[in-house]
């Protein structure tokens, strides 16, 4: 185990590694000034030459990798050119509300895609599977965004029952304001009994949470149904019917635990994919995490800030494949780590 | 059998499951409850990003904060006010008749944020650091010296005479700021960056959360007692999607949005009763043409794809129809704008005809037009270029690059730069004299925003002499830039598309002061005012 694990984390910091010099000469090679980005587009030439010395740009390109690189180790991720604050302090001011988010969302798509994996598995073919098919097709093809308006426009629009934007009401902060003690504001509230900000809270994730876990669950619901109906060909399943078992506790407990692992799998891979999802649903529901400030660095050519979000990306996909493989191994186990 | 070890973990997700959809069952959207803890609270909704707290350097759209927490010497009025000017920390000024000397009598009894008082050293000391290190700076190059001659005088020295009391007004750069928190910026250049202010408006910073959220508390000690503001907190939500900010509006979670899609206005409008108004703007779009070489070195060929242009098709494409034709490049409202610069009207038979005088009968010539990928107007209205000039068989290619790629490609090489090159401008402060025609239009030797690459020694005199007549005598100056904005449509190094108009939707609970183009990227809240 120690050993997989070390071996893991080496494999994983070379892959950083390489996407840190590709990204960062993707950013640097477009033609495109920082300078200009931090000065403001009104800067005057003086005032471009001075930011440019600044911030070391008139150095070779290597040099300034180099620098960046040190940067990196020793924790000095740089300033955002739009923001001029630190990358790394911008990332962990926002990272929990995206975090929270991706946790509703993939809580969300695991229990609802599991459950209805296992419906449909049931009478293959017959209309609760056509029905569930094109849901989780649906689901895995609408664009976020788009599905986010949607619910929007019905939920928010039409019924008036959930607020469209922001993680917290306004009010919060002044009638009912959170005690911080995780960093993470929904659980927060929650821990310290906070039920007005909790409650609040959760009308806020409802609707990004549902829009975010849509790609997930049809995936989780297609790929759960799909082992069911093989677990359902096998000898142990005839075997436990024919010592008389009943049918729910057959299909609930005994096929789905052995139908989980590859569910498993995809699991952990499609979190990490719907950690890149948060761009757009973030967006959309004005969600103050790092997808919003990902999108304004893109567009802004905010290579520092580029670069961390996509290391921080990187190590979320790696990450999850490493707690996938893990998982794996305690569901399975004949799933050695090696 | 496994079965039992299994058990915990469905359940536990199960019961949390469950808990949530309790909780939930009895919640419905906040409503809109504006008196929390007695206090008034205004809910908006803006696109406005800080990238600086530093009112010294700041240079973008932190401006709508700004606006609202620092004052100047002077504010500019909007056009068609009685007065030119407003006095802000000076209750009086005057220029010498040269225009090279500017005393600024400053207010009794104004404090800062921080219990400084405001006085003539604060304002040299701001307008120094300004002129030093401001984003801005630039618009401080006329100052020599300035002088605190005694507690409340504060005299200005030119090296040269120029508009001082616009320059004073400007929305970048003229702030007035506490000196110990000045001396504090000097020390710790991140100082004022956790959202700390030290200015002496009717609000300050209570709060700010990055990306998200901006927390203005009314300034009690606010030295216009007429002036305070009705709500004691503005709670602005940092929303950069338009749409977003839309549905804030719609659904009340907001009592005002400063950033409605163009194309929604209407719509979100009636669905609120709210009342839409339109004012002047400083910005506007130009399409600068590649002068450096055939076919677009010659005027004729400039003029007459100025004649081909739809500029109506335009505003309303671009701009849903909120715009006015530009004159020239200064943008209605803003000096020396003037209603009698001549205009281009689509007409593509003198367009034809003017291309076979210059030896181009039915055009054949292929041009490549840039455009920023990130502004929809432009986007919206290109194509509309490319059919009109394809009318008269000149082929355009369009490309959508970010803004700082086009910009660095422009300013790279001018003869292998693109032909047309399209730009959304605006003037720093309310001079498009000093700014626009001079930014735009006068020649350099490397290009920075000149970028038809044009030179021409007559123009560049008119509004070197417009520049040094603006300081003392208005009037004169406005004659001579008209002069050269008439040689600037004849010549025609570029075509003046549109002026774009602010729009302002209000909502039908809150009255909302006047739009000031001189400040376009503040909201001003002290004015707010519920409507009953």
């Amino acid at each position: 185990m120690t050993l997989f694990l070390l071996k893991r984390v080496g494999t994983s910091a070379i892959v950083l590694f390489s996407l840190s010099v590709i990204v960062f000469l993707l950013t640097r090679l477009i033609p495109s000034n920082p300078a200009v980005i931090y000065a403001g587009p009104k800067a005057r030439p003086e005032e471009l030459a001075r930011v440019t010395a600044e911030l070391g740009l008139d150095q070779p390109l290597y040099l300034q990798f180099f620098r960046y690189l040190g940067g990196l180790v020793t924790g000095d991720w740089g300033n955002s050119l739009a923001t001029k604050r630190p990358v790394l302090d911008e990332l962990a001011l926002r990272t929990p509300a995206t975090l929270e988010l991706l946790a509703v969302a993939m809580l969300f798509a695991l229990v609802v895609g599991v459950i209805l994996g296992v419906i449909a598995a049931r009478r293959p073919g017959r209309i609760l599977d056509m029905v569930i098919r094109f849901l989780s097709i649906g689901g895995v093809s609408m664009p976020a965004f788009w599905l986010g308006l949607l619910l929007q426009v019905f939920f928010v629009g039409a019924l008036g029952i959930l607020p469209a934007t922001g993680q917290f009401s306004t009010e919060i902060k002044y009638l009912s304001p959170i005690t911080s003690v995780t960093g993470f504001p929904l659980l927060d509230s929650l821990l310290t009994g906070n039920w007005v900000a909790y409650s609040d809270g959760l009308a806020h994730v409802i609707l990004p949470a549902l829009t975010l876990a849509a790609y997930p669950l049809g995936l989780i619901a297609r790929m759960t149904r799909a082992s069911m109906l093989d677990v359902a060909e096998q000898d142990f399943v005839f075997t436990a019917r024919a010592y008389g078992l009943r049918e729910g506790l057959i299909r609930w407990k005994l096929a789905l635990r052995n139908a989980l692992p590859p569910t498993m799998t995809i699991v952990g891979l499609a979190a990490a994919y719907t950690l890149t999802g948060t761009f757009y649903v973030e967006i959309v529901f004005n969600w103050p995490g790092i997808g919003q400030f990902a999108a304004g660095a893109m567009l802004a050519v905010d290579y520092p800030a580029i670069v961390a979000i996509t290391m921080l990306s990187a190590a979320g996909y790696l990450v999850a494949n490493l707690v996938v493989d893990i998982v794996q191994a305690r569901l399975d186990p004949r799933a050695r780590l090696s | 059998m496994e079965v039992t070890q299994l058990r915990r973990t469905p359940r536990l997700t199960v019961a949390l499951v469950l808990a949530s959809a309790v909780v939930l069952s009895g919640c419905t959207a906040t409503n809109n409850g504006n008196e929390p803890g007695g206090t008034t609270v205004l809910k908006v909704a803006a696109s406005a990003a800080v990238t600086t707290w530093n009112p010294v350097t700041s240079f973008s759209t932190e401006a709508l904060y700004m606006g609202n927490v620092y004052e100047t010497l002077i504010w500019r009025n909007p056009d068609g006010a009685a007065e030119e000017f407003t006095p802000g920390l000076a209750e009086t000024w005057a220029a010498s008749s040269d225009g090279l000397t500017w005393t600024f009598d400053i207010r009794e009894g104004a404090t800062f944020h921080d219990g400084e008082p405001v006085n003539a050293e604060a304002v040299k000391l701001s307008i120094e650091a300004a002129k030093a290190k401001g984003g801005a700076s630039f618009i401080w190059a006329p100052l020599e010296s300035i002088e605190a001659t005694d507690e409340y005088t504060a005299v200005f020295h030119l090296s040269y005479a120029a508009p001082l009391d616009l320059i004073a007004a400007s929305t970048y750069g003229s702030w007035i700021v506490s000196p110990k928190a000045l001396a504090a910026a000097d020390a710790d250049e991140n100082y004022f960056e956790e959202g700390k202010d030290a200015g002496s408006g009717p609000f300050t910073v209570d709060s700010y959360t990055p990306g998200s959220s901006v927390v203005l508390k009314r300034y009690d000690d606010y030295w216009n007692k007429d002036a305070l503001p009705y709500y004691s907190i503005v709670d602005i939500a940092i929303t950069p999607d338009a749409v977003t900010s839309q549905q804030m509006l719609t659904s009340g979670e907001v009592d005002l949005a400063t950033n409605i899609p163009l194309a929604n206005v209407k719509t979100v409008a009636d669905s609120i009763g709210a009342e839409v108004r339109t004012s002047n703007s400083p910005f506007n779009f130009v399409a600068l043409f590649n002068t450096t070489r055939p076919p677009l070195d010659d005027p004729m060929v400039r003029q007459a794809l100025s004649y081909a242009v739809p500029y109506d098709d335009i505003i309303d494409v671009g701009a849903q129809g909120y715009g006015t034709q530009s004159r020239a490049a200064v943008p209605k409202g803003i000096f020396p704008y003037s209603d009698d610069v001549p205009v281009y009207t689509q007409d593509l038979d003198k367009a034809r005809d003017l291309l076979a005088q210059a030896g181009h009968e039915g055009g054949g010539f292929d041009l490549v037009l840039t455009y920023a990928s990130e502004n929809s107007a432009e986007a919206n209205f290109v194509p509309l270029i490319k059919d009109a000039f394809a009318q008269i068989g000149v082929d355009v290619e369009v490309r959508g690059e970010l803004f700082n790629q086009q910009w660095e490609n422009a300013k790279a090489d001018p003869a292998s730069a693109q032909d047309i090159f399209v730009l959304y401008y605006w003037p720093t402060y309310s001079d498009a004299g000093a700014d626009n025609l001079w930014s735009l239009f006068h020649s350099s030797e490397a290009p920075f925003f000149n970028l038809s690459y044009w030179k021409n020694a007559q123009f560049d005199t008119m509004i070197d002499d417009a520049a040094v007549l603006s300081g003392s005598d208005r009037a004169a100056a406005q004659a001579k830039y008209i002069e050269a904005m008439n040689l600037l449509v004849d010549q025609a190094p570029a075509i003046f598309l549109y002026d774009t108009q602010a729009i302002l939707v209000s909502p039908p609970d809150l009255n909302v002061g006047q739009f000031n183009e001189n400040y376009p990227f503040t909201t001003f809240f002290a004015p707010i005012t519920p409507a009953s």
